[in-house]
């Protein structure tokens, strides 16, 4: 796995596209929100900055580089040839998406950890962590399914616009109008719970208990979207 | 040592929905031998093959590689080097690191330096494979398969888009492989390469085989032939020939040595040139055009 995740680091280096996609641009929109705090803060709050930074970085950064890279390396057979190799399916998968986990969980450390020297420290540091860790794991598994959708890295733009945008836009809508109102429908969306989970998190005030059931539709889109996942991922090209 | 053959295939078959690719297909490789798959387009090789290297699930039958299920990638893999039909390398990896990566994955040792050296792709190991001639690309594709020298090579057209120097210098490395004992399976599309090299061949037709043996066994039960042109006003040649829309007269026979002698003494005594005279077995070409007319 460390090998195939070392071959990967090198190509994300190489290639200019991904690398803006995966890193400048969800930095640049990060360092962009950080210096705008004060305006953030007014409309939402400092919860809501940092649901928006960890979107953007696990919606666009690390959940299209997921699609792109996997479509890519099937489309030049780079999964055919790994797959000629010794090594087993989930230790291809594993290396080929560990290089860009870390870079975004890098990324999302350093983009909160400025936020928070920045403005004020986040109200239970622990639960954010869990609360990162189960996006990023959403946002993976979710990569995994859409890959299984995707023909082509060009595919890719088109494939992965539901999930990061519908993503995004849950994320904007529970962390500015709270989920007070509809509860039970913006707590199943996609990154809805996990929103609110941040929110809590970083602004406080809410018993850890009701923060912990949170996590349970964040973790029932990972199981369905690795079970889409298994039935619809394909190692080769159409032909 | 053990008889165990290094390939077993028993009633192989292979369907993609309603398609039958393969029919009940069987046969085996021993240690150490050299076993060419061929066959027209469709006939069914590369899925047979991808079955054997484990990329495929037989829809039914049997397929066992050193004893085992070829899909147990870390039982049969370290002991396994492919050459795909398609290389499938990252573009944007250089040729050094491709042979590292790759080869480190097949857990045989091996030196990517050594590897390179094979196929005379030495100064190009800091270039990256995407600036790589699709023959370079072959060659590369051949180092990672003998990476570590295995005990069995896959060899899917591995001399396709080589120039006649690379393609010797490969026939080469693959002779050393196997005086190391290695076995190799083979397809091509040049016929001779097989008829040169192949210990035995399985010639496949529409999912199964039209006919497998050695390469003799295969031209023998088609006759061999004298090719000849004449000169104008010649008189007629001493044995049925046939005559061609070129001009040149065709002799098909199961008794060459004699019939050749035939025509050359009757040649010397009618002082008559024999033009482009051809004579010889039949070639693995007339075996395959010989499935069409069946």
């Amino acid at each position: 796995m460390l090998t195939i995740a070392r071959g990967e680091l090198i190509q994300i280096f190489r290639n200019r596209l991904v690398l803006v996609t995966a890193l400048v641009l969800p930095a640049a929109l990060s360092a962009f929100f950080i210096t705008k705090h004060d305006v953030f803060t007014e409309v939402g709050s400092l919860g809501y900055l940092a649901t928006l930074t960890l979107f953007f970085v696990a919606g666009i950064g690390l959940y299209t580089t997921t699609v792109t890279t996997l479509a890519s390396r099937r489309q030049n057979l780079f999964l055919k040839r790994l797959r000629s190799t010794a090594a087993g399916d989930a230790g291809i998968l594993g290396g080929l998406l560990l290089p860009i986990t870390v870079l975004s969980v890098v990324q999302i450390a350093v983009i909160l950890g400025a936020l928070a020297a920045v403005t004020s420290t986040p109200a239970d540091p622990l639960l954010l962590v869990a609360a990162v860790v189960s996006v990023v794991a959403m946002m993976v598994a979710l990569g995994l399914a859409t890959a299984g959708l995707t023909n082509s890295p060009e595919h890719a733009q088109v494939t992965t616009l539901p999930v990061s945008v519908g993503v995004l836009a849950v994320s904007g809508w529970v962390g500015l109008t709270g989920t007070g109102d509809l509860t039970l429908l913006k707590r199943l969306l996609p990154g809805g719970s996990a929103t609110e989970l941040v929110l809590n998190a970083w602004n406080g005030g809410v018993p850890l208990a009701d923060s912990l059931v949170l996590f349970g539709p964040t973790l029932a889109w990972v199981v369905v979207a690795v079970a889409l996942a298994t039935r619809l991922f394909r190692w080769e090209p159409r032909r | 040592m053990s008889t165990t053959p290094v390939i077993d295939v028993d009633r192989l078959t292979l369907t993609y929905g309603a398609f039958p690719a393969v029919k009940n297909l069987s046969f085996q490789v021993e240690r150490g031998e050299l076993y060419a798959l061929l066959g027209t387009n469709g006939a069914g090789k590369t899925s047979t093959l991808e079955t054997v290297e484990g990329h495929r699930a037989p829809t039914s039958g049997a397929v066992r590689v050193f004893g085992k299920d070829p899909r147990d990638r870390a039982a049969v893999r370290p002991r396994m080097g492919i050459m795909l039909q398609e290389s499938g390398f990252s573009p944007d990896l250089t040729v050094a690191e491709t042979v590292r990566l790759v080869g480190r994955l097949t857990e045989r040792t091996d030196d990517a330096g050594r590897v390179l050296g094979v196929v005379d792709l030495t100064r190009k190991a800091g270039t990256k494979v995407g600036q790589l001639s699709g023959g370079e690309k072959r060659r590369l594709d051949f180092a990672t398969a003998v990476y570590g020298t295995p005990e069995l090579v896959f060899l899917d057209e591995p001399t396709t888009g080589l120039d006649i120097q690379s393609r010797d210098a490969l026939w080469d490395a693959v002779d050393r492989l196997r005086e190391d004992g290695s076995t190799v399976v083979l397809t091509t599309h040049y016929l001779e390469e097989a008829q040169q090299r192949a210990d035995r061949i399985g010639l496949m037709h529409q999912g199964a085989f039209h006919r497998e043996g050695t390469v003799a066994e295969l031209t023998r039960t088609l006759p061999a032939t004298i090719h000849f042109g004449l000169p104008p006003h010649a008189p007629a040649p001493p044995l049925l020939a046939s005559r061609g829309a070129d001009g040149k007269f065709l002799i098909e026979t199961f008794g060459l040595q004699k019939d050749l002698h035939t025509l050359l003494g009757w040649a010397q005594d009618h002082a008559v040139e024999l033009r482009d005279l051809q004579a010889g077995p039949t070639r693995l070409d007339d075996v395959f055009r010989a499935i069409e007319h069946s």
